[in-house]
């Protein structure tokens, strides 16, 4: 069976608008959660969020596109995909084979448009332009007809865990036959619908979030997408490649739609599973990108998984403490910090921790650091038990 | 007698809020834990109730864990409501 | 290779518990309602939580779950999983301006709350997913599964396709002209001539694996196109049956997904014209309406016939030579875009 390499990334987060200043900010240390500027709520004087300081109308001019069914979420993730592909080198041709598959990610969709979904919802009359672009496929779809994609094309929603899956999936697409490169990628833009969502659920800091913090108080969130090009390893000869995709797993924890369960099987299982599949142990593992939300639930249960599977934790760190979480783009803009890590040979500090969870103790990377690495993890959690982890190997 | 109205009228609105569909209102004791055993409510029960207070007797809490010193029982929730209900 | 072996449907029609497809149940006002069964099998404290299509969803599972092997995953396809809670809480936003709101429509409306209600009832820890691409989610579903089929063939899935009618989609599915202007009766769907069709809903399940010991079907082939293009439509069909060396003479029945939108007639007929004239040509979206994962009732359809049931005469568009229906072909297609077709064989 062939292996799965990446050999094209690209991100736009609250951090920056390309790969290279998203590096830049981690290296520093920079946070981008921040008060809310562009986007309209209630809740912009009293939470902070990671938003992206690029509005939509000139997301439109940045990628010359003008058609008036497009959300911030079709362009954010236009935006990400676009200089995956350029990354990777790949040539129209290429791009357009049947032989080249899309997986994408996102939770809302188009209901970035709140107002307008409510109105179009609630009539019979005078539909908004946006009737085709509020479901999640919408985001792919625009993408295939964008760059006239040919081949496999499927959208995934796990909630907060689903652009880890499309890693999976689109390795899994390679590792079959059925493709012989995939573009994946995770998407979300700021939505009235998720930021009611979660405060309904009391788990918004309103303060820029603590992961692993004892004193942590929820989580911020936040808007981004990232996009990877995977390829099989016939593909690649001289190619710049950035990782190999190792090892996946997708476990259910099985216990209640919107907490996970003390123990954290689901956690545990997924972290478990993608170590098994790249054929290494725990003591291999040189980083892990924890899901790390800052919510009470998560960081203690995740905290009691990795103490469980690996007695000592390697290095780890929470990047949501730069970029807020952003949901259906997590698992991706995440899986690309760390490859990031592996293939720059560094760690990057994780922000505002002071002091660890009494039962756990688990200390996070906090000082930006040199260091080889072979293996590192990355884990994406989801409402509805919804654990995925996935392991990048250096090539 | 104003209690027992409350009462009555707050076992009414349990059943409506979380849609407890096998439940009758009078079923539920006065003094029967709402969560963990009795009526085996769980987490997101709790936030459901906070909205039930917001709505129905105008008292606010953020604070989900201060809920749930409220909600342990239909008594501590009716004392709770009489002393800070603003409708 | 994969092989199903149970199958389960809730849907507009008799297709639960004693399966009747003889008496077509009528649509109201351009919606096919699915039949709800009692649910008896969930229990009271999780039931008052579930939207419609968790319901429908968790309830065309249970009885594939119960005296089942251990299951390895649950694979779904949904566009947009429950949609009436999803709405039910961007009311609150706006009727309370982002006030106090209750949380349960939020976390019901996630389109992966189908899958993991079924992981939480039957305690399954395993591989859990939704595939969400609108028109082709289950198609992505069984693709999924067919992949798991090849990487671990002792292993069993649960499959399905879920979708439901809110008022909400089908103002939005309405205002994008997908439905027809005036109402027409499901019985005369396919005389209206017509744009639009009529909006449906339904769940089909099914356990899946890569054993063939006691299996009602075998999913042979299955291929997907996004198109608005006849022609590529028709390179597309003979492609498939070319790289899947499928012989259309040995085909008994195809299963066609036309839905009496008068502007999707085209790809319908070019399908039609590729195949030997002696097929039979069997209709079902007068029994289902239209939604975006159809297609998992065609599948449950297939695997209805193969098992030697016959399709009611209001189903028969032709009447085909053969007198088996062991060799099946199954083609739809949604909004005009999205195509699949599969072979399914007993």
């Amino acid at each position: 069976m062939t292996k799965v390499f990446v050999t094209g990334m690209g991100l736009i987060t609250s951090l920056g608008d390309s790969v290279v200043e998203n590096r830049n900010s981690l290296c520093s240390g920079k946070s981008g959660i921040t008060s809310l500027e562009l986007f309209k709520s209630k809740y912009a004087d009293s939470l902070p969020f990671a938003e992206i300081k690029i509005a939509t109308e000139k997301l439109k001019e940045i990628l010359s596109v003008d058609s008036a069914d497009l959300t911030r979420t079709s362009l954010l993730a236009l935006h990400a995909c676009k200089q995956a592909i350029l990354d990777s080198g790949l040539d129209s041709s290429q791009v357009k084979s049947m032989r080249t598959a899309i997986v994408g990610a996102n939770t809302v969709g188009g209901m970035c448009l709140t107002d307008e979904l409510y109105k179009d919802s609630n009539s019979k009359e005078k539909g908004s332009p946006f009737l085709a672009s509020y479901d999640a496929g919408s985001v792919t779809l625009f993408l295939q007809k964008h760059f006239g994609l040919k081949g496999i094309a499927n959208t995934i929603n796990t909630a907060c865990s689903s652009s880890a899956n499309v890693i999976m999936y689109g390795s899994r697409l390679i590792k079959n036959g059925l493709a012989d490169r995939v573009i994946v990628g995770g998407v979300d833009s700021l939505a009235k619908f998720t930021i009611n969502g979660f405060n309904s659920l009391h788990i918004l800091s309103k303060e820029a979030c603590r992961p692993f913090d004892k004193s942590r108080q929820g989580l911020n969130l936040g808007e981004g997408a990232g996009f990877l090009i995977l390829e099989k390893e016939s593909l690649v000869q001289n190619r710049n490649v950035y990782a190999e995709v190792s090892g996946y797993c997708n476990a259910n924890d099985a216990f209640h739609p919107s907490s996970l369960s003390e123990q954290g099987d689901g956690p545990f299982n997924a972290m478990k599973g993608a170590l098994d599949l790249a054929g290494i142990s725990t003591k291999d593992i040189d980083y892990i990108n924890a899901h790390g939300t800052a919510t009470e639930n998560n960081d203690q249960v995740e905290s009691v998984a990795l103490l469980r599977l690996f007695g000592t934790v390697p290095p780890f760190s929470s990047t949501k403490s730069n970029t807020g979480h952003t949901l259906g783009a997590a698992g991706a803009v995440e899986a690309i910090f760390s490859i990031l890590s592996l293939y720059h040979s560094e760690l990057y500090p994780h922000l505002r921790f002071t002091d660890p969870i009494p039962e756990t103790k688990l200390i996070p990377v906090q000082e930006y650091e040199k260091r080889d690495m072979k293996h590192v993890m990355s884990n994406s959690f989801g409402f509805g038990g919804n654990c995925t982890s996935l392991v990048f190997s250096k090539v | 007698m104003e209690n027992t109205v409350l009462k009555e009228e707050l076992k009414a609105n349990i059943v409506k809020f979380l849609n407890l569909i096998s439940v009758n209102p009078s079923d539920i004791k006065d003094d029967e834990p709402l969560f963990g055993e009795g009526l085996g409510l769980d987490s997101i029960d709790a936030i459901e109730l906070i909205v039930l207070l917001d709505r129905v007797y105008g008292i606010k809490i953020t604070d989900p864990k201060e809920g749930r010193k409220i909600f342990i029982d239909i008594n501590t929730m009716v004392d709770y409501i009489e002393k800070n209900r603003t409708k | 290779m994969l092989y199903i072996h149970k199958a389960s449907c809730i849907s507009p029609q008799n297709t639960f518990n004693n399966v009747d497809l003889s008496i077509l149940m009528p649509s109201f006002e351009n919606m096919l309602r699915a039949i709800e069964p009692g649910y008896e099998g969930i229990p009271p404290g999780q039931l008052r939580r579930m939207g419609k299509a968790v319901r429908l969803g968790v309830g065309a599972a249970l009885p594939l779950l119960k005296d089942s092997p251990q299951l390895a995953g649950i694979i779904l396809g949904t566009a947009n999983g429950g949609m009436e809670d999803c709405i039910k809480f961007l009311n609150q936003i706006i009727d309370y301006d982002e006030g106090t709101l209750t949380p349960t429509n939020f976390v019901q409306s996630t389109t992966n709350a189908i899958a993991s209600q079924i992981a939480f009832m039957s305690g399954n820890k395993g591989y859990n997913i939704t595939h969400v691409h609108r028109g082709l989610s289950f198609e992505n579903a069984l693709q999924d599964a067919m992949m798991h089929a090849i990487e671990d063939p002792t292993k069993t899935y649960l499959l399905g396709g879920v979708d439901e009618i809110s008022d909400y989609n089908f103002n939005i599915d309405f205002l994008l002209g997908c439905f027809k202007e005036k109402f027409t009766s499901n019985d005369a769907l396919f005389n209206a001539n017509t744009p639009g069709t009529i909006a449906g809903e339904g769940a089909a399940m099914f356990l899946v694996g890569g054993q063939k010991e006691n299996s009602l079907a075998c999913m042979h082939a299955l291929s997907v196109l996004t198109s608005t293009d006849e022609r590529e439509l028709k390179e597309s069909f003979a492609e498939f049956i070319y790289s899947n060396n499928i012989n259309l003479e040995e085909v008994d029945v195809f299963i066609s997904g036309e839905n009496g939108d008068r502007r999707q007639d085209n790809f319908n007929t070019e399908i039609e014209l590729a195949m030997p004239p002696e097929i039979g040509i069997v209709r079902y979206k007068h029994l289902t309406g239209e939604y975006p994962s159809a297609s998992a009732f065609s599948l449950w359809l297939a695997c209805h016939l193969a098992q030697g049931n016959t399709a009611p005469a209001h189903m028969v568009k032709k009447v085909g030579a053969k007198k088996t229906c062991r060799n099946i072909l199954v083609y739809n297609c949604y909004q005009g875009l999205q195509h699949s077709f599969m072979h399914v064989t007993s």
